[in-house]
């Protein structure tokens, strides 16, 4: 995979921004009306919209033969998180938004989730994806490293 | 809802200016400002292209007429196909002449090619209207929208001021590129957008009023059907035309007079700096013809039915019902007839500033003006811009209607120097410039502006705005055409045909059109007509009854929906499937090789084309700077 010049990485950036500033404004939409009138139908057209901008993202990264960069990484990671644990807030302090939406929002992280997990298993293969998570691997090898006599450094 | 509206516009003010900052690291060479380096990406073409038509169109007038006059004035949505094969006729050419040649602009292409400057000033006379009448208009009505939808809260004139000052500022950091991208950004927004409102409000609202009751327009016009193919009336404010104004004819002509956009000089920068070879046919066939078009006309009559309110066909019944549901819905739907107003605004100040920098400061006034002298050129020039829109749309939004409403059609005009440039080598420059002259003058007096300056100077004319439900437009490209093609025939051959067939020559050697064998050509022309005559011609007429009253069957059927929705959606499903053909089966939209700059139009012995300073100008800066500036000629 070649690195993208600076231009193509603008570029890049540009056409990811513009896709998850479009359907992000319609997931707004629909997350604002589900929570109200819309019920559960509007809060799964929700994620279905984020799970399309996700889409965009992937054939972004295809088109340019490219992959997510760390900053895209972590904002997704940092956004996730965020909403999930604002999920268990509300479910805490407000029962009645828990009783009416934590099933279909639970369903819609789980989604996120697994479209991740299928994307990652799709592009790496089963093993590198499963090490992408193998923190115990991860320090295994570090310390192994840094027994050798060198210090790690071979 | 001001404060939701206000939060919503300032987030994609800060995004704009993000991306022009973001664009304005990697610009390699100062003048990549005002050309982006020639390496706009595809999917930035593909996106903004689609999203400027949409803003020509002008998508806040396109809803205001559908709810006033129903399906008859969607129908010129199918126009859209007639736009896009225009653009399957010209772009690729176009890109190709301008790597080939090593010119800038389009404007720069014509004139070297046609040797003459009359062609670069009428480019500029054109690029004018769409720079500064134009915009003006889309900052009105704007300013006029927020004003409504805040109730008052935001008056429509320091809307119109910050509108400016923000697009202004974005535009003057990241330049052509920044603009681009953020174009593109809101183009997407834009079809996303009209999905979404179309579909949110059949699934939500209670009733849906174009199936319950169709388009409820004022009496005496017909909602679901086309008033005939052409109406004799005087025009628009001298007769009146029973059934609305929107005959077969109207449509065919408004149509043409689409085409104006393709043929801009800002829609022919933004096709020059595109770098790719795979933009223009994706554009044309599945974003500009595919989805613009046929989002136009299935929704666009969904949100129309919707626009009724107690005050008329406005935007004000729409969003309050979709307030009721939603504010985020309400917000959506006038982030996406903004966004439309905002697109065209952005893009025709970018390209103006660009085009006036490229073609009049570096080539005739400063012609040794540095990358960095033509950065701020384009910056000084895009200030002037925006000041002169935003003062007109302040201070007379009527003078800015006048004047805009020439620019679509004008610009169709450039129709036979286009074909010229990019087809016919036989069509010489005196042929085009007499066509444009007369062209110029049946569009003049079939809109406002002729007719209320020769009424007030002389007598009263017997006709006003589009006599005979026909457009300007194509008043003008009859006459155009017309007289383009008898001169031409007097002016076939010579130097200036041999001067105009180099360019032709490299063309047809190196990037050669696959039209099939001669029955694969015939089919290809003449289905095409067959198409325009029964989708926009008088043959769409048909589609009044052909489906709900079908022939020889003396019954009626229930569809469900109007019979004319289904004939245009046939048609527009065809119209799509033809510039497909074209674009891709034909690869007239295609570009295999990427072409080298290999020819030298410039005239050696022309005096008057040659990129030096005229001696009166540079007397004048030299008094200006104080000092004595030499002329500088390149030969």
């Amino acid at each position: 995979m070649q690195p993208l010049n600076e231009t193509e990485a603008l570029d890049r950036h540009a056409l990811v921004m513009a896709i998850w500033l479009a359907l992000g404004f319609i997931a707004v939409i629909l997350f604002d009306y589900g929570f109200g009138a819309g019920g559960i139908a509007a809060i799964a057209a929700g994620f279905i919209a984020v799970l399309a901008a996700f889409a965009g993202h992937v054939i972004t990264n295809a088109v340019y033969a490219s992959d997510f960069t760390t900053r895209e990484v972590a904002l997704g990671l940092v956004l996730y998180a965020a909403s999930l644990v604002t999920l268990a807030l509300a479910a805490l302090l407000a029962p009645d938004f828990a009783s009416r939406n934590f099933l279909p929002l639970s369903l819609g992280f789980v989604a996120i989730a697994a479209a991740v997990i299928i994307y990652m298993i799709i592009r790496f293969g089963l093993r590198r994806s499963f090490d992408a998570f193998d923190v115990i691997s991860d320090f295994r090898s570090r310390r192994t490293r840094n027994d050798t006599p060198d210090g790690g450094i071979r | 809802m001001t404060t939701l509206l206000s939060t919503a516009l300032a987030f994609l003010i800060a995004y704009a200016i993000y991306v022009a900052a973001l664009s304005r690291h990697v610009e390699g060479r100062p003048e990549d400002f005002l050309d982006a380096g020639r390496s706009l990406p595809s999917w930035a073409y593909i996106f903004a292209g689609a999203g400027v038509v949409a803003a020509s169109l002008g998508l806040h007038d396109h809803l205001l007429l559908t709810a006033r006059y129903g399906l008859q004035s969607s129908h010129v949505a199918v126009g859209l196909i007639v736009v896009a094969l225009a653009s399957v006729l010209i772009q690729k050419r176009l890109w190709l002449a301008a790597r080939i040649t090593g010119s800038r602009t389009a404007g720069d292409l014509m004139g070297i090619y046609f040797d003459s400057i009359a062609i670069r000033l009428w480019l500029l006379g054109v690029l004018f209207l769409f720079s500064v009448p134009v915009i003006a208009y889309l900052l009105a009505e704007t300013g006029g929208l927020m004003a409504t939808a805040s109730a008052e809260a935001m008056p429509a004139r320091l809307v119109i001021w910050v509108a400016a000052f923000f697009l202004f500022l974005f535009s003057a950091v990241g330049g052509w590129r920044a603009v681009i991208y953020v174009t593109a950004t809101l183009s997407l927004l834009l079809l996303i957008l009209i999905a979404f409102t179309g579909t949110f409000a059949g699934v939500t609202f209670e009733s849906l009023a174009f199936v319950a009751r169709g388009i409820d327009v004022g009496d005496g016009i017909l909602a679901d059907q086309i008033p005939g193919v052409i109406q004799f009336s005087q025009g628009i404010g001298k007769g009146s035309a029973h059934g609305g104004i929107w005959t077969t004819i109207a449509i065919l002509s408004f149509s043409l007079s689409m085409i104006g956009v393709v043929l801009s000089p800002g829609f022919g920068l933004l096709g020059i700096t595109t770098s790719t070879r795979k933009a223009f046919a994706f554009n044309q066939v599945w974003v500009l013809g595919g989805l613009l078009a046929g989002l136009l006309l299935i929704v666009v009559p969904i949100i129309a039915a919707e626009m009724k309110s107690a005050a008329g066909a406005d935007f004000a019944g729409i969003v309050s019902r979709l307030a009721s549901l939603d504010q985020f819905a309400a917000i959506g739907f006038l982030l996406l007839v903004l966004s439309a107003s905002l697109i065209g605004i952005a893009f025709f100040a970018a390209s103006g500033a660009s085009i006036v920098t490229i073609e009049v400061m570096k080539r005739f006034i400063l012609p040794e003006l540095t990358g960095r002298g033509q950065k701020l050129a384009a910056r000084i020039a895009l200030a002037v811009i925006y000041l002169a829109a935003a003062t007109i749309a302040s201070v007379t939004p009527q003078g800015a209607a006048i004047f805009s409403s020439l620019a679509l059609s004008l610009s169709a005009q450039l129709l036979p120097a286009f074909l010229g440039l990019c087809w016919l080598p036989w069509i010489s420059r005196s042929a085009v410039l007499t066509g444009l002259i007369l062209g110029s003058i049946a569009v003049l007096f079939t809109e406002p502006l002729g007719l209320i300056f020769f009424e007030g100077l002389f007598v009263d004319l017997p006709w006003g705005r589009w006599p005979l439900t026909i457009h300007s437009a194509a008043w003008g490209l009859a006459l155009n055409l017309g007289a383009c093609f008898l001169v031409s025939i007097f002016t076939y051959g010579g130097a200036e045909r041999d001067h105009r067939q180099r360019l032709h020559d490299v063309l047809s050697r190196d990037h050669r059109i696959d039209f099939g064998g001669p029955a694969a050509r015939g089919a290809k022309w003449s289905l095409t007509l067959i198409w325009a005559f029964l989708a926009l011609g008088p043959g769409a007429i048909l589609g009044n009854d052909f489906f709900s009253q079908p022939m020889f069957t003396g019954g009626n059927v229930a569809l469900g929906v109007p019979s004319l929705l289904v004939w245009q959606i046939i048609f527009w499903s065809l119209g799509v499937l033809i510039v497909w053909w074209f674009a891709y089966q034909s690869r007239m939209s295609v570009i295999v090789s990427e072409p080298r700059h290999s020819l030298t139009l410039e005239p050696a012995l022309n005096r008057l084309e040659r990129p030096a300073t005229p001696p009166w100008i540079a007397r004048l800066l030299g008094r200006v700077a104080g000092q004595s500036t030499q002329i500088v000629r390149r030969d």
